[in-house]
This record gives structure tokens, sequence and C-alpha cells, in this order.
């Protein structure tokens, strides 16, 4: 019910026309910005594009991991993080100057308490016992990265030989 | 960039370089000394970098020199020294014969310039990643300066504790490292199991300790000056602290400092092959890719997590740089590299499936 053009065409002619018709006009100590802005425009656009696609894929291989516990109470109450983590010297979060940290998106989901499952899992080493399901475990870990990565930077994932656009590597 | 106010203190632009030229004056022992010119160099995002002309009336430095201050920008990192700390680090690296600025003067008085510095003579040259890397005049230099860098590195590990010049710092071996790392974790609201999954297998594969050296802990592309084709200077000390003698050369090798050229594995720069020789010959000491290759994913794992915080920096520290709320996507990159270096067979799987 939208009007067209969509938002996506329009943000696409918007970065067009940073590149080519704006950035000439800057001085070049400001061209480094005016490519940065197009770098996130690129990935409002391709996160836009995929929608939830390739979060649902991850839970699904998450529930795929987990089985019949995959919503177990116990997830319920596994701790969380906080932000009264210890200071270590090399990685206290910065001193709280603005607003507080907010959550991950979507981070009360059931999917984003199976993913921090994982992470408590791998931490402790919990599938290391399994072969079957540390290869589930990385093969879940791969398709994560990869799918941040098309979205992300392409661009890194292409030089480093991986498809930037297409299915593989599920 | 043209001259400019020095940083922040109560008294005036003027002020402030009347009390510098009067510092310097004293420090040098000169009976006068003149600002003549002062600009902001450019990067510095935790430290900030100003140039001076300065002419002295006698003294050490009688005559005009070309100096560099150094203080801290307005948001610093709690793991950076400071400056007073730098400069002891930096005169260690000098003595150590080092290739460095000539550490001269350091101030922890904050009645000078509102906080502490130090001077440096001015070194000339570019430390620009992608031109280290990418620019064609420097193609058949290169491989002179990763052994060059190889031989550097190796020098800065002959400064070795106890040192009483250096007793602030602290020694940071690797399970202490995954520790921190883990509470940062702990304290981060995403989860982040690439990265639980690639401190697993550090923790698993601590590597046997080896007797603790000065580690530059920023020993990279983008933290060297090279002036024409040779090397002019190791810059950048703030994170230096005692570790182990292959801490720097995972990190130099790491993937993150390579701008633009991922097959040249020595920063970029060249093969590793090139580095290697330049650090063993000087170093006396043949180098172990298992025990490399534990660095090299420590060292993609504090990439990882100093992106995050470059993130944190706008999500709760108020910043409002785009530049530096994006950076925290540049973990996912060092997540992909862990997963190459980690799990090798699955990689091969996936870019097959591309190719």
């Amino acid at each position: 019910m939208r009007d067209l053009p969509t938002s996506l065409d329009l943000l696409a002619l918007g970065r067009q026309m940073l590149l080519d018709e704006l950035l000439p006009l800057l001085p070049p100590e400001r061209h480094r910005d005016a490519h940065l802005l197009a770098t996130v425009m690129a990935i409002v656009a391709r996160e836009a594009r995929n929608e939830n696609g390739w979060q649902e894929d991850i839970s699904g291989l998450l529930r795929d991991l987990y089985g019949d516990g995959a919503e177990a109470p116990e997830l319920e109450t596994a701790p969380g993080p906080t932000l009264a983590g210890r200071q270590g010297r090399n990685c206290a979060p910065p001193a709280a100057g603005g607003r507080g940290l907010p959550g991950s998106p979507g981070g009360s989901s059931g999917a984003d308490r199976l993913l921090r499952r994982l992470a408590r899992n791998l931490r402790n080493g919990a599938f290391e016992t399994s072969p079957s399901r540390a290869a589930a475990a990385r093969a879940i870990l791969w398709q994560l990265t990869i799918a941040k990565l098309r979205e992300g930077n392409p661009h890194f994932l292409a030089a480093n030989g991986f498809d930037p656009a297409g299915e593989q590597g599920k | 960039m043209a001259a400019t106010a020095l940083p922040r203190s109560e008294a005036g632009p003027g002020d402030r370089q009347r009390a510098l030229a009067q510092f310097l004056a004293g420090a040098s022992g000169a009976e006068a000394a003149a600002v003549v010119r002062l600009e902001l160099l450019a990067g510095g995002a935790i430290q900030e970098n100003w140039g001076i002309d300065a002419e002295f009336d006698g003294g050490a430095l009688s005559g005009r020199h070309r100096l560099v201050l150094r203080t801290d920008a307005a948001t610093g990192v709690p793991s950076s020294l400071g400056r007073v700390e730098e400069f002891a680090v930096l005169q260690a690296a000098y003595g150590a014969r080092v290739t460095v600025p000539e550490p001269l003067f350091a101030c922890a008085d904050p009645a000078v310039l509102g906080k502490p510095f130090f001077v440096m003579r001015r070194v000339g040259g570019s430390a620009a990643g992608r031109s280290i890397t990418l620019d064609p005049s420097l193609e058949a230099a290169r491989p002179a300066l990763a052994e060059r860098l190889g031989r550097e590195l190796a020098r800065i590990q002959t400064v070795r504790p106890p040192r009483a010049d250096l007793d602030f710092l602290t020694v940071a071996g690797p399970a202490r490292q995954i520790a921190e790392f883990r509470a940062y974790l702990d304290a981060h609201p995403a989860p982040r199991p690439v990265l639980e999954w690639a401190l697993r297998w550090a923790e698993t594969h601590l590597p046997e300790p080896l007797p603790p050296v000065l580690c530059h802990r920023d020993f990279r592309t983008g933290n060297y000056l090279v002036d024409g084709t040779r090397l002019a200077a190791i810059l950048d000390w703030e994170f230096a602290g005692w570790g182990d003698p292959d801490e720097d050369i995972g990190w130099l090798c790491c993937k993150g400092w390579r701008f633009g050229r991922l097959d040249r594995e020595a920063g970029g720069v060249a093969d590793r092959a090139h580095f290697y020789r330049g650090y063993e010959g000087e170093a006396g000491r043949r180098l172990d890719p298992a025990r490399v290759k534990f660095w090299e994913v420590i060292a993609n794992i504090r990439w990882a997590v100093i992106a995050m915080q470059q993130s944190d920096r706008y999500l709760m520290g108020g910043s409002r740089s785009l530049s530096t709320a994006i950076t925290g996507r540049r973990a996912t990159e060092c997540e992909l590299e862990l997963l190459m270096l980690l799990d090798p067979a699955g990689a091969a799987q996936r870019v097959a499936a591309h190719a």
C-alpha cells in the first residue's frame, strides 16, 4: 500500500547521488566519510532485502541442535549479560557517559536464547565428546558468520574466496 | 591542516603556547624557546599528536627543531598507558636501537597543558596502511620492509623484565587475556558463539610459556612510518606490556592489518617468510608455526573485541561518530578468519562450493 518508488529504490538513488554528485564536491579529507556513509546505505539496503530470512534459518538449525530441549525452562533462567561485568584491563566496557547499552535486536526471542545457549556450551566445550553435535555447532557458526558478512561486508567474503551473494556455505 | 589551538587548559591558546615554550626551554636547558608553528596531525583516535616547530636559544637543542607533542585525546581507552609511561617505553625502545622517534621530554604537570604529554623528534614519512600496502612505487621495496620489521621486532624483544624504569608494565599472558575477553563477552548483550568457540580452542591449546619480553601490542601496518621506501619509525607504544615473544608476530600477521592485500600475510606488505627471516636472523630464535597460529587466533579475538568496544562507545559511551559506531561490524570479519584458521576443512568445503 506504500507509494512507489520503494524506500530501497530511493536509498539506492540517494547513494548514487552521494557517490557520483556530492563526493566530488567534498574536500579530500571528507571523502572517507562519504564512502563510509555509502557503505552504511548499502548495508541498510542489504539487510532490508533479506528481512529475517537467514535468522530463521539459524533458528531452525539451533532447534535441530537442541532438539526437544530447545525451549527447556532452564533456558529462561540462564544467566544473561550484565553491564556490571568485571573491569578487565583490556576489555572494560567504556565508562557510561550516554545512554545505556540496549539489548541486541530480538534479544528476548527464543532464537536469541538458543544462540546464547550455544555460546555458553561452546565456552564449556559441551560438544567436544560428540563429533556429530560439534560438527552441527560448527555448521551454525559458519552459516551465521557468512550470513552476517553477506549483509555487512560481502567484499570481504569474496576476497576470502566465499560466495558473497549465493546460498552456498550452509 | 592550519595551526590551531593546543588542547584543554584553563588558559587561552596563547598562554598555553607560552607555557609549552617555557616548558621546552626548561627541559632542554635553553635560555628561551619559542613555538613557531603548531598543527594537529592526522589520526590518533586515542591520542592527539601535535606537530611543533620550535626554536631553542641555547641548551641541548639549540636551534630550530621539528617535534611532535603527544597527549591524550578526549576519549581514551582503559587499556592504554599514560603518556609519561608511554614515554618511558619509548625511551627503552630507543635505548634498544629500535627505530623510533627520539624521545625528548615528558611532562606530568597538568599546569602546563592541562594533561600529561611528551615530546619527541618529528620523523618524516607516512603511516597510511593502504598507501604502504598498495602504492606501486613501494612494490620492489616491500620484501625488505617486511624483513626490517622482523628485525625491529626482535630488537624490541631485547627489552626484558625486570626493568626499574618500566616497573609499571604488567604481564598479560594468554590465560589472563582469555579471561578478560570472556569477561567482556559476559558484559555484552549480544552472544558471540564464534568468539566463544575460538576462546575455548585457545584455552585448550595454550602454548608453553616463554620468558616475557616487551610487547608493543599494536605492532602492525598503520603504526609505523615509511619514508620513501625505508622504515622511518615504529609508532604508538601506548598498549605496550610484558608478554609472549610471539604475540606481536601474531598481531602483525592478523588478517585485519593487511589493508587490501590479504595475500600478503606479513601486514599486507610481503610473505611471512621475509618477515620471519628478519626476525629469526636478529632474534636468533626459530619461529614455531603452531605458536604463531595460537597468537594469531588471539589477535583475531582481540581485534573483534576492540571492534565491538568501538561500537560500545556509541551504544553506551555517548559517541555520535558514525565511524566509531560501524566499527563493531568488523568483528564478524575476525570471526570468519577464526573459522578459517581453526576449521580449514570447513573453509575449503565452503570455498569449493563457491568455485
